[in-house]
């Protein structure tokens, strides 16, 4: 018998068939799927790099969540600022009306209660809230940031601390998420409740109103120059905010190079197999139908 | 000379040979489908002949053996190919469950709760004294927890069903071995009575196919048509009439069965066949994931203890450990690793004591870029995990298809040296019947000259 002659062609066969189906539905499987890998066997280095570039795009969506919550927060902060200039603002006026000298020394007594006034406007903006904690009280959130009492200098006590918080934004960029209220508010380069507390004092003696008045000048400079804090932070939020979109897109199209199918190559794999895996069946089906020496026995 | 009655006989001697060729012809087509069944041939020989008056006188035909068409150089490579074959697919079978609880394509592993329970972190952050967020820490790092524990309890479980696929495989090997000891008797005895040991032959031959199957397997002749079996690094299988029956004993250390012949442990010596694979997926490659997941669960949990330990919990008391763990070494980790902490309030968020403050938060969150696990951040030492897993299979799963490969082009050149050809089979039929039919009609001519002769010079009595 011939050496190279197989008889036993069946076996043969039935493998170039399961060859030919298992290829067709590997590309359908890419397909319907949209994945050319589906287990870490098939590329492990892809699979992989896909741990990590779910993992970066899983920070990165909190990151962006956290900087919502930010930007609420640091808002609250920055309408605080103008709110406070505002009545900085009106502080000025009053007092430059209180050194006028035609102002009777009762009119400086009504312009005085005002001034008093402010005073308790400016103490309930320095205890703003934000979901319940004092934004102005340093880390100190749980107790409100100022209290008034009539025998300190600046007619408030300070119950926070001067320390300040940082949250990641993202990777390895984090920012400041408060000033301390005693930095806004106490500040040596411009005190705002003392400087009220003065202009208050001095148009109740009538003594020292222009100089209070300056005093009072000084604290609206200094008001506006930490309202620039917010400012950049929600800006800086802003800009790391579309970097985090980009960089959301970056990963989602990496994502897609790792594992995703290509999809018209998939298709023409399909339509090669399955025409394979016919030409395959059709030729089994002659093979097997041809007759042997046995049939023409008679 | 020949005379008409030997003539008869040389007739009478055709008839059974052909009758003889016709019976293995049959056999051979009835056999055409036997899995290991080897094609037989008649081998016809002349029989002696018969000197009369200084003249050779042909003196008909005989059936000198019949042989099966077998190599057994072909047979052994197929074997030892199968060998190699089997150990990859037993491996595959298991690994590839393996890399079901790794697969990222389909979100299934630790990098989801890995990733959530930073992000948790990330968030608490922003808010340290915000319960709901803190509750949401808690939460996060109980999923991470837990999927520790069912990854390292499944990964455990399959190891468990590798250990009693290695059990089975034991008692196969055995089954096989005295089956084998036993056909080298029976192929001796027939050989030493010169009879024909074709059908022993293909069922030992089919036997060490299935036991090559099994367990790495090397034959040497022993003589008188027995075989000699040991495995590549020589322990004995069977010699001679002998079969040496595998053992199994648990391993004080690992729990598993470690294989023993005649009181010694050659689990390691095994290298092939299904045994082989079973036995590398239950010793080296599932330890090892499970030694990279314990290490991580240990050096994530430890370092998140160091750190809120040295912390402030939101009522003020110093901070306690975060995660449960076992008390020394990494061993278990990822099987026990649980949360310590009950209450949300006791994340130890704050460094200066104050509960506004996040910094100790911070110092968790940072973990997550922290060469703490060997050398490596936590996701890069899972990543390198799951690449692990996946090399793992895809090697085998190239392995086994090239492996399979050989083994179909080895079983084709078998089956060309071995197969039964039907149109072969239907032309020595024809070939041996018309022989038959020509005997037997050379008998009936004989006879009737017979009948002549015994007439000869008289009215005709005989017919």
């Amino acid at each position: 018998m011939s050496t190279t002659f197989n008889p036993n062609i069946l076996p043969d066969l039935l493998l170039n068939l399961q060859t030919s189906q298992q290829n067709a539905e590997n590309a359908a499987e890419e397909i319907s799927t949209g994945r050319a890998v589906n287990a870490p066997g098939d590329n492990p280095a892809a699979v992989a790099a896909l741990v990590l570039n779910d993992a970066q795009t899983s920070e990165d969506a909190q990151f962006q969540t956290n900087i919502g919550d930010l930007q609420s927060k640091l808002q609250v902060g920055n309408s605080v600022m103008s709110d406070a200039a505002q009545l900085m603002t009106s502080a000025i006026s009053l007092g430059t009306e209180g050194a006028t000298g035609t102002t009777t020394a009762s009119e400086r007594q009504t312009i005085a209660a005002q001034v008093t006034s402010l005073q308790q406007q400016m103490l309930s903006l320095a205890n703003t809230t934000y979901q319940g904690t004092y934004i102005f009280s340093g880390t100190n959130v749980t107790t409100p940031a100022f209290t008034a009492d009539a025998s300190s200098p600046s007619g408030v006590d300070y119950n926070g601390n001067s320390a300040s918080t940082s949250v990641e934004i993202s990777q390895g960029q984090s920012i400041q998420t408060n000033l301390p209220g005693n930095q806004v508010f106490l500040n040596s380069s411009g005190n705002v409740f003392g400087a009220l507390n003065d202009l208050a004092n001095a148009l109740n003696s009538g003594t020292g109103i222009a100089a209070a008045t300056t005093e009072v000048q000084n604290a609206f400079n200094q008001i506006n120059s930490q309202a620039g804090f917010y400012g950049n932070a929600l800006n800086q939020l802003q800009s790391t905010e579309s970097y985090l979109s980009q960089e959301t897109v970056n990963l989602s199209s990496q994502q897609n190079s790792l594992i995703g199918a290509n999809l018209t190559q998939a298709a023409t794999n399909l339509s090669q197999d399955e025409m394979d895996e016919q030409a395959s069946e059709s030729a089994t089906a002659q093979i097997i139908q041809l007759p042997n020496v046995l049939d023409y026995i008679e | 000379m020949g005379t008409l009655i030997s003539s008869l006989n040389i007739a009478l001697q055709s008839m059974e040979a052909n009758q003889e060729a016709l019976s293995t012809t049959t056999n051979n087509i009835a056999n055409a489908n036997t899995p290991g069944y080897t094609d037989q041939s008649v081998s016809l020989v002349e029989s002696p002949p018969v000197e009369y008056g200084g003249m050779l006188f042909g003196d008909g035909v005989s059936v000198s053996q019949i042989t099966s068409q077998r190599d057994s150089l072909l047979q052994t490579r197929l074997d030892q190919e199968t060998q190699q074959q089997s150990s990859y697919n037993s491996y595959l079978g298991t690994m590839q469950q393996v890399q079901t609880l790794f697969n990222e394509t389909t979100g299934n592993g630790l990098q989801t709760s890995l990733t959530s329970f930073f992000n948790s972190l990330q968030q608490l952050s922003t808010s340290p004294t915000d319960l709901s967020l803190r509750q949401g820490v808690l939460t996060a790092a109980q999923n991470l927890a837990q999927t520790f524990n069912s990854t390292s309890s499944n990964l455990s479980q399959l190891q468990e069903s590798a250990d009693q696929t290695v059990t089975q495989t034991v008692s196969q090997i055995n089954t096989l071995t005295s089956q084998i000891a036993s056909l080298n008797v029976q192929i001796a005895s027939a050989t030493g009575g010169s009879q024909n040991a074709n059908t022993l032959l293909d069922q030992r031959d089919q036997a060490i196919e299935q036991l090559s199957g099994l367990i790495d397997v090397s034959q040497s002749d022993a003589g008188g048509g027995a075989v000699t079996l040991t495995t590549s690094n020589g322990t004995a299988l069977v010699v001679g009439n002998h079969s040496v029956p595998l053992t199994t004993e648990t391993n004080q250390a690992t729990g598993f069965q470690d294989i023993y012949s005649q009181e010694s442990d050659i689990t390691s010596g095994i290298t092939s066949g299904s045994l082989a694979g079973a036995l590398q997926a239950r010793d080296q490659s599932i330890p090892s994931i499970l030694s990279s997941l314990d290490s991580l669960a240990s050096a994530l949990g430890n370092s998140m203890n160091t750190i809120n330990e040295a912390g402030t919990d939101l009522n003020g008391n110093p901070g306690q450990a975060f995660f449960t763990l076992p008390s020394s070494g990494t061993v278990g980790a990822a099987a026990t690793i649980s949360v310590a902490l009950t209450n949300p309030s006791q994340i130890a968020g704050s460094l200066n004591g104050t509960t506004g403050d996040n910094s100790n938060i911070n110092a968790m969150l940072a973990l997550q870029n922290q060469t703490i696990v060997n050398g490596q951040t936590p996701l890069d030492a899972y990543s390198n995990l799951v690449d692990q897993v996946g090399n793992d299979v895809s090697t085998a799963t190239s392995e086994n298809t090239s492996s399979q490969a050989m083994v179909t082009q080895l079983q084709n050149q078998i089956s060309s040296v071995s197969g039964v050809d039907i149109n072969q089979q239907s032309v020595n039929l024809i070939q041996y019947e018309r022989a038959y039919q020509a005997a037997a009609q050379v008998s009936a001519v004989i006879d009737s000259l017979t009948a002549s002769a015994i007439d000869l010079g008289q009215a005709q009595s005989v017919t």
